[in-house]
């Protein structure tokens, strides 16, 4: 036999084995890991929070926060998608609950962080990007950071317990705070919490039962991006999004954001275009006004050409004309009008969806002090400039603007309270409505999950 | 061996028609004209055949005998049509075939690894060049089947090549080429493959299926014993030229070069200078070493014999006789086969005295290259 | 000890006695570790992503333990799952006729046409793309794939293609088909061009010899011992675009959805559904490995 004869039957063998797995585990490979990691013990105490921070209710509208948690048992159902969680629990009862720290030590010399791309620079993607090194320098916590692409790969590394810490947007947060994988925070030992814009504080993506459960980092709006050329008069309407007529040159060319968390963006369509489904939070929704956003984003698939979940694949996409309009970041409008790219972004008049992020501290840290030192740390002036300047987002110290380059609190509305008065900040949808609703049960966002599911296949 | 007289019978008639129209008998089967082929470009440069003329009769038993290398394959492939020639033409029947393709020639071969496809059963082989041609199924089935009756494989139509012993595949090749009635059968080496006793069956057979249907085969060996028993002609190849052409008694008695000499049997090349000094003729002589008798020194010689004084080598006892190798004053070496009662003093180191009749020494030409003494274990 | 010493020999020698008396064992200590090893390793972690298809989740994402088989019904009940499934079963099978199309060609002149001593570097090139990153390559495709948007990019001229054949595919399904064909080609040129290889030159020269013109024997003597290469190399493209994700999402920027995609995107969200979901090509592949060995695939490779 002659030597690629025998390569051959050697590669041959490896393939037909390969062959069998190669799509089972592609995808799956975590599969085995988190299907044995044990279900959160119940545990019946919520601690009282060490804050003595007013539990500020304000005028954004997604004012859950008073509304008392019932423990009943919400049967959640109507989609053939199978969620488990129909018969779980709802309720404070079920929160593990672990004690807020009173003291702070000494640093543990390491501290493990998942973090959105862009939040914890160390000057290795640019040398003069880096809040990382000084924050060692100062705490000698080494830090390490694991990147998270998706709220739902932040929850599922959350769910391993093997981080001290998460920087967290409101879709995530819920699942992480319902789920026992996050403890409460005393803010006492966080100095800087006190600069925080207090629009941002105590917010039912980052609290509970008016326990702080973190801090906010930084905050955007989901913009609407056109391109100048295919749209003259500059829009200001979500029609362009949902509307052909309204879409023009933009029809069959749109870019949609790829996350169920996009069906709320339909339901801020549908507030203003039919007000008879009364729906007052885009994030608590009945099965009549979801069933209304899924038809929407049905009809809207025809108007699209892109689902992104990258931003650098809308960037590309804009540069090229080949989208013309779309839901976008401002980073991403930056980026792209930097490429030469004929675009302008607004925030459209029917209010938007956006996020507020939130770093949170595991119920499981292995080093909790250096992580309270981070959390103190990241939101600083100094550090709290750099991220939103660097990642393009509103800073959420109040103390940032100081710092910032001349006009860019201004762009990002930083401090304008009003214009993030209809910004819908991304929730977690429970079947326990958001709005207050207790005579219907809302779509959990597991359902939103599989129903996006469906109709993206 | 059992070969039942009407095989052979049964594949003279199927062949028959072939005959027929070979019936001119005046023109050569084969020519080559200036035959020449290289491979290669530059310094490597391979001349595999090297000027060939040679002119094969309708009806022969042709064989190409030469040791490896020496351009046989060759030469058959640019018959078949395989390979184009880099020089000199092929004429079968009279007509110049040189650039035509292998399936425009009126040949088939028989390849040295049979050459059997390996997805088709036994009988579709054998009718796979009927089907080419169009010949109909029901015709096509009794053809294949007739030439597997005659080649003693009745039966086996359903089996695979690999299911098949190599004597077996080896006259699948056979019936899969003759079904087609070609006026030559090539066949390269058709028995290299198999064992002794399975191959001097097949010689047998070989030939009788040759003398039945009457086609010419043109017969590629390294196999001087082969050649020899089975041709009605032998060319003998070294080198890429043909050192002689003749029949095989020729060939044996009467070599014209020392290679023919050497190759073919075993045989003593006498240089010109000890020619000279023994025969007084100043040209090579071969000496076959049955002709040589080893006697006493106080043997008192004929007038028509030589003798030569040696030392004994080595002796290489074979049962009823046995070759003394003998190295001689000047250095050469002569082996003589001797009985061997009579032989048991001989020893190595042992001064000896050889002895032939005068005429036993033929004289040759001296070859550029000789063969590397390949017929001395023969 | 003592018994065990009788006729002497030492230790190796018994122990070499004693495979030689129990051929199971001794076949079983040479197969016993990678056998076992396979089992864990590869039956194991599909026993466990099977099993992962019948738990249910809770309302934060998370697996339990409580049976259900609700999201196996669901994996193989709704329309749109079906749909994604027949789509990347079509698109798998359009991406290994394309890459059987260009490869044969290709492994034939490799094999029988060139010059041997050029076999290597051909081969090596074939294989050269192999090296380089996956997600390079297809955003490369991508970008050659770009239509030109007019006055709408800030570019002008689009991709490769529309700049140089004033045509191109855009991102759709016919797009990602050749992305795919491209990643994948290495794999059928390969079992091909050693099957061609294997292929001794005598049967080339037995069909002409026979009477059959070359087309005559490239159908009916070269095509049929190929098939088992062929079909050996469809296993790979075949199952490696079935399972494809990453292609489908950068070239249609995630508009058209493969199985894969359902699976990668519920594996974070609903990993019992995905797990049930991937029971599919599970499903798909054990029938085309089965028909593939009806074609000897695995004989010949
Ligand atoms: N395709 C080829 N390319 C280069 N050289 C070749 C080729 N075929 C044959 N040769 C050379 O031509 C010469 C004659 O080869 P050929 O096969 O005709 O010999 P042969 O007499 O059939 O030998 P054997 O008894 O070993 O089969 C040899 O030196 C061989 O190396
Ligand atoms: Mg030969």
């Amino acid at each position: 036999m002659s030597k690629s004869n025998r390569h051959a039957r050697i590669a041959g063998a490896i393939g037909a084995s390969l062959a069998l797995l190669l799509v089972a585990c592609s995808s799956d490979s975590k599969g085995a890991a988190t299907s044995t990691t044990a279900a959160p013990a119940a545990s019946s105490d919520i601690p009282v929070a060490s804050s003595d921070i007013p539990v500020g209710s304000s005028d954004i509208p997604v004012g859950s926060s008073d509304i008392p948690l019932s423990s009943s048992d919400i049967p959640v159902g109507s989609s053939d998608i199978p969620v488990g969680s129909s018969d779980i629990p709802l309720g404070s009862s079920d929160i593990p609950a672990t004690d807020a720290l009173t003291t702070l030590g000494k640093g543990e010399g390491e501290l493990n962080i998942i973090a959105w791309a862009g939040y914890a620079e160390d000057g290795s993607d640019d040398p003069s990007v880096d809040w990382v090194t000084p924050f060692e320098k100062d705490t000698g916590c080494k830090v390490n950071v694991k990147i998270g692409n998706t709220s739902d790969e932040m929850v599922q590394l959350m769910q391993t317990g093997e981080y001290d810490g998460v920087s967290a947007s409101g879709d995530a947060t819920t699942r992480l705070i319902d789920g026992g994988e996050v403890s409460p925070v005393n803010t006492d030992l966080i100095p800087n919490y006190a600069d925080v814009f207090s629009q941002l504080k105590l917010q039912p993506w980052n609290s509970k039962d008016g326990v702080p459960y973190g801090v906010p980092h930084g905050r955007g709006a989901n913009l609407l991006v056109y391109n100048t050329e295919a749209f003259p008069t500059a829009p200001d309407s979500l029609a362009v999004m949902f509307d052909k007529t309204a879409a023009g040159d933009a029809a069959g060319k749109l870019s949609v954001y790829d996350s169920p968390i996009y069906i709320a963006d339909a339901a801020i369509y549908l507030m203003s275009t039919q007000p008879d489904l009364k729906i007052t939070n885009p994030y608590a929704l009945d099965q009549k006004q979801f069933d209304a956003a899924i038809a929407l984003l049905k009809e809207q698939k025809a108007l699209t050409t892109q689902y992104w979940s990258l931003y650098t694949d809308q960037q590309t996409a804009l540069d090229s004309g080949t989208v013309l309009a779309g839901t976008t970041w401002q980073v991403i409008v930056g980026l792209a009008q930097t490429d030469g790219a004929k675009i302008a972004a607004v925030k459209t008049k029917e209010g938007a969806t956006g996020w507020s992020d939130t770093w949170m501290i595991s119920s499981k840290a292995k080093h909790p002090n250096c992580m309270y030192m981070w959390m103190n740390h990241i939101i600083s002036p100094e550090a709290n400039a750099a991220v939103a300047q660097w990642f393009g987002e509103a800073p959420s110290n109040s103390k940032s603007c100081a710092l910032a380059a001349a006009g860019f609190c201004d762009d990002y509305h930083a401090a304008d309270d009003k214009y993030w008065n209809d910004v819908w900040y991304w929730t977690t949808a429970t079947a326990k409505c958001l709005d207050g609703r207790t005579d219907v049960k809302c779509v959990p966002y597991s359902e939103w999950v599989n129903a996006w599911t469906e109709l993206r296949a | 061996m059992e070969r039942p007289r009407a095989v052979s019978e049964s594949v003279a008639s199927t062949i028959e028609s072939a005959r027929a129209s070979a019936s001119d008998r005046s023109t050569p089967a084969i020519q080559l004209v200036r035959l020449r082929k290289t491979f290669g470009a530059g310094d490597g440069t391979v001349v595999a055949v090297d000027d060939v003329d040679l002119e094969i009769d309708q009806g022969e038993f042709f064989s190409l005998l030469g040791p490896s290398g020496s351009g046989k394959t060759t030469v058959l492939r640019m018959i078949a049509g395989f390979e184009l020639p880099t020089g000199g033409a092929v004429l079968l029947d009279g007509v110049d075939v040189t650039q035509r393709a292998p399936f425009d020639r009126d040949v088939n071969t028989v390849f040295q690894d049979y050459a059997l496809f390996p997805h088709m059963t036994v009988q579709r082989n054998v009718e796979y060049g009927l089907k080419v041609k169009g010949v109909g199924k029901a015709e096509r089935r009794k053809r294949a089947g007739e030439m597997l009756d005659a080649v003693r494989l009745s039966g086996f139509g359903n089996r695979r090549p690999t299911e098949m012993s190599g004597g077996q595949r080896q006259r699948v090749a056979l019936a899969r080429a003759l079904v087609n009635q070609p006026r030559v059968l090539l066949l390269d080496e058709p028995l290299g493959a198999l064992d002794l006793k399975l191959r001097e069956e097949m010689q047998g057979e070989l030939k009788a299926i040759q003398h039945d249907v009457g086609i010419t085969f043109v017969f590629v060996t390294h196999d001087q014993g082969e050649a020899l028993s089975m041709s009605s002609r032998v060319a003998v190849f070294n080198n890429g030229r043909i050192e002689q052409v003749g029949s095989p008694r020729d060939i044996y008695e009467r070599p014209t070069t020392s290679f023919v000499a050497s190759f073919v049997g075993t045989s003593n090349v006498l240089s010109a200078a000890l020619s000279e000094r023994l025969l007084g003729v100043a040209a090579p002589h071969t000496l076959r070493p049955e002709r040589i008798r080893v006697v006493d020194a106080t043997h008192v010689l004929d007038d028509h014999d030589v003798a030569i004084d040696g030392v004994v080598d080595d002796v290489h006892y074979l049962g009823a006789e046995s070759r003394v190798r003998a190295r001689l004053d000047d250095g050469s070496v002569l082996i003589a086969a001797v009985p061997s009662d009579g032989l048991a003093a001989l020893i190595a180191g042992q001064p000896v005295r050889l002895a032939w009749p005068r005429r036993a020494a033929s004289a040759v030409i001296e070859s550029v290259v000789q063969p590397e003494q390949q017929g001395e274990n023969q | 000890m003592d018994v065990v010493t009788v006729g002497g020999g030492g230790a190796p020698a018994r122990v070499s006695r004693f495979f030689r008396r129990h051929r199971k064992a001794s076949l079983f200590a040479t197969l016993g570790g990678p056998v076992a090893w396979m089992l864990l390793v590869y039956i194991g972690s599909l026993v466990v992503l099977v099993a992962a298809a019948f738990f249910k989740i809770d309302s934060n994402s998370k697996v339990t333990t409580d049976f259900t088989t609700a999201n196996v019904k669901a994996a193989f009940t709704t329309g749109s799952f079906v749909d994604a499934i027949v789509r990347s079963v079509l698109i798998a099978l359009a991406v290994t006729a394309v890459c059987f199309a260009i490869a044969l060609p290709m492994a034939f002149y490799i094999a029988k046409v060139a010059k041997p001593r050029w076999r290597r570097s051909l081969i090596v090139a074939v294989l050269l793309p192999l090296w380089a990153g996956y997600l390079v390559k297809g955003y490369a495709w991508k970008s050659i794939f770009t239509p030109d948007a007019g006055k709408f990019a800030a570019h002008k001229g689009g991709g490769f293609l529309e700049a140089t054949l004033g045509w191109t595919p855009g991102f759709g399904k016919l797009a990602i088909v050749i992305t795919l064909a491209y990643l994948w080609l290495p794999y059928m040129v390969l079992p091909i061009y050693a099957g061609l290889e294997r292929l001794p030159p005598s049967y080339l020269d037995a069909a002409g010899d026979l009477g059959a013109r070359p087309f005559r024997t490239f159908r009916s003597v070269i095509m049929p011992i190929l098939v088992p290469s062929i079909a050996a190399g469809s296993i790979f493209t075949f199952s490696l675009s079935l399972g494809d994700y990453i292609t489908p999402r950068i070239i249609s920027g995630g508009k058209e959805q493969m199985i894969g995609n359902l699976i990668d995107q519920l594996q974070q969200q609903n990993q019992a559904l995905s797990a049930a979901l991937t029971l599919w090509p599970i499903a798909i592949i054990i029938v085309y490995l089965l028909g593939m060995s009806r074609l000897h695939a695995f004989e010949s490779v």
